[in-house]
């Protein structure tokens, strides 16, 4: 008995051994980054390795948010929220009429058009980028919030599209039979029926559209030029001059954040809708 | 994807009465007209891009007039072909995809194996693990930027205190360093997705096979070599696959890092795509590139696809 025994505590402490160089080579560069940015400059130039901080420092925070700083962070995060709150209203009101029709309804050539959206996925964003820059600028709408919304949408919908009919395809038939026997019509039944059943899917494409918006480096970065019209995620690369490491940290941390709350807020579901497409 | 069968119109009593094709078509109608916003929105951002920029590389593109200025055959092809820096790229593209595919599934895989067991503190690894997951690429970029920074970076300062480097490194100076630190960030952000759907498949196998096997004497090794891994690989496979192909387009963190630099030595097909188009303003080299890394990913993935039916067949008639 003794031998079993020492064989599960050996097995235990190994399995905590394991998890702890995880835990470590995971959430340690996260912590590194809000450390640098809670510190001054001084702190973060000495060479001690100062894991726990001896005190907060928020005055890069305060930096990069006021007006008028290298970094146009403020204005970056409205421009940022705008266009990620447009283009996931604009993925939803395109994306949920598509996903009910291709869960529910007849449509010529269904299988084609959902292997295609899927496929779009697995193509260099490059191929896309070359020809719609050229014909932003030939039509002048070069950085703008719709040039970006435009591209963000094109990106972004086949992936609302393919959530929003997984989710459809897992709700129960018959309440809609029901609804279409007592005289609804399709629209009706969409709006009325499917539409309140598949809310935690709609949230979660939402939620999905917004981050993927958010975090969208590239196109930013070919379709816009002005200051003025940078994003978060691009903000920081902007400027000729390099910012100091501690205002770096800190603007990260802000382009972080919004997404990592919602994440948080939205885990259960996130994960939930998500791995129920991955048994299909 | 399991499609729903198709479900015929239900219909109230006025409709019964018409023709039953009538009644077809205008479900048809209506759900085509869901579906079209949608499908012109995808093609008109996705199709006609992506042909436009094939004719693009079959051509000189004039940035002034914004027009093909005129057709260079496969001139384009011919010019990156014959360019060093571009035939580098090819291969350094492969060798980062397959580095981060490799990465990201063997160390998914460990920490799915490892989430797969009980122990105290479990569901607050498994939170851990998701984290990187809210990290936006830049961000990302950003972190290990700072992780392996020469004067301010934690790795110097940690190697230096247990003495295994005696002056801090400038670890970006480096292509060959430089290119595998790229890979490690982009490793660290895929392990979460990664992680996720092993997890998923490791608790979906039957509990039953480990028990019997257990009764048979097989050890935890054995279990694993002949049972799990065997089970769990029309799961890994997938996702290594798909893994290699993001890592192809990976853009953000070689940005944010190097530039592509030292020297182009950490220039991926992708970003090479990006430096002819926005930065030379060639656009037709520029989609020449680009659809040089459409060709290497897919052949990558269909050469993979290939072995693997290849290696089951073999297994089967053996």
């Amino acid at each position: 008995m003794t031998g079993s025994r020492r064989q599960r505590v050996a097995k235990a402490v190994f399995l905590h051994a394991a998890a702890l160089v995880v835990v470590f080579l995971m959430a340690f560069p996260l912590y590194g980054l809000l450390l640098t940015s809670l510190q001054p400059e001084s702190v973060i130039r000495s060479r001690e390795l100062s894991i726990i901080p001896q005190t907060l420092y928020f005055e890069h925070f305060r930096a990069v948010l006021a007006e008028g700083h290298i970094v146009p962070l403020r204005r970056a995060l409205v421009n940022s929220t705008t266009v990620s709150a447009l283009t996931a209203v604009l993925c939803l009101l395109v994306g949920l009429p598509a996903a009910y029709a291709l869960s529910r309804l007849r449509v010529p050539g269904r299988n084609v058009i959902l292997g295609a959206l899927v496929s779009v996925y697995f193509l260099p964003t490059t191929i896309f980028l070359i020809p719609m820059f050229v014909l932003l600028v030939r039509w002048g709408i070069d950085d703008t919030v719709f040039s970006l919304v435009l591209a963000y949408t094109g990106f972004i919908l086949p992936f609302v599209i393919w959530i929003l009919k997984t989710f459809i395809d897992r709700l129960p038939l018959q309440i809609e039979e029901a609804a279409r026997i007592d005289g609804c019509s399709h629209w009706q039944v969409m709006i009325r029926i499917v539409l309140p059943m598949a809310r935690p899917g709609v949230l979660a494409a939402f939620v999905f559209a917004f981050i993927l918006s958010w975090v969208e480096f590239l196109t930013p970065l070919i379709f816009t030029s002005s200051l003025r019209m940078t994003t978060v995620a691009l903000g920081m690369f902007r400027s000729t001059i390099d910012i100091q490491v501690g205002q770096q940290a800190a603007a990260a941390v802000l382009t972080l954040l919004p997404v990592a709350l919602l994440m948080l807020v939205c885990q259960r579901l996130i994960t939930q809708v998500l791995m129920s497409g991955a048994d299909k | 994807m399991q499609a729903v069968p198709d479900s015929p119109a239900i219909g109230g009593q006025d409709e019964w009465t018409r023709a039953p094709g009538t009644l077809r078509r205008r479900e048809t109608a209506f759900s085509l007209s869901l579906v079209a916003p949608a499908l012109i929105l995808v093609a008109g951002i996705y199709l006609y891009p992506a042909v436009y920029t094939l004719i693009l590389s079959f051509a000189r593109f004039d940035m002034a007039a914004l027009e093909i200025g005129r057709w260079v055959g496969l001139g384009n092809y011919k010019a990156l072909f014959a360019n060093a820096a571009f035939v580098d790229a090819i291969w350094r593209t492969i060798y980062f995809g397959l580095l981060i595919a490799v990465g990201a599934t063997v160390s998914g895989f460990l920490i799915a194996l490892l989430l797969n067991e009980e122990f105290y503190g479990r569901t607050l690894l498994r939170v851990v693990v998701v984290l990187p997951w809210a990290v936006p690429p830049v961000v990302a970029g950003v972190l290990w930027g700072q992780m392996f920074h020469a004067d301010v970076g934690f790795v110097n300062a940690l190697l230096f205190r247990i003495g295994l480097i005696e002056n801090y490194r400038i670890w970006f100076g480096d292509g060959r360093t430089a290119l595998h630190i790229i890979a490690l960030a982009e490793v660290w952000k895929a392990i979460p997705f990664m992680v996720l759907f092993m997890l998923a498949g490791l608790q979906s196998l039957p509990p039953q096979l480990h028990e019997a096997a257990a009764v048979d004497g097989a050890t935890a090794w054995q279990r694993f070599r002949h049972i799990v891994f065997p089970l769990m690989l029309p799961i890994i496979i997938p996702l290594m696959l798909i893994q290699f192909v993001w890592a192809m387009k990976a853009f953000d963190t070689i940005f944010v890092l190097t530039r592509g630099g030292p020297a182009g030595q950490t220039t991926t097909l992708n970003y090479f795509v990006y430096v002819e188009g926005f930065q030379s303003f060639d656009m037709g080299r520029a989609s020449a590139a680009a659809y040089s890394l459409l060709v290497v990913t897919l052949g990558v993935v269909l050469m993979v696809t290939v072995l693997r039916r290849y290696a089951a067949l073999r297994k089967a008639t053996a």
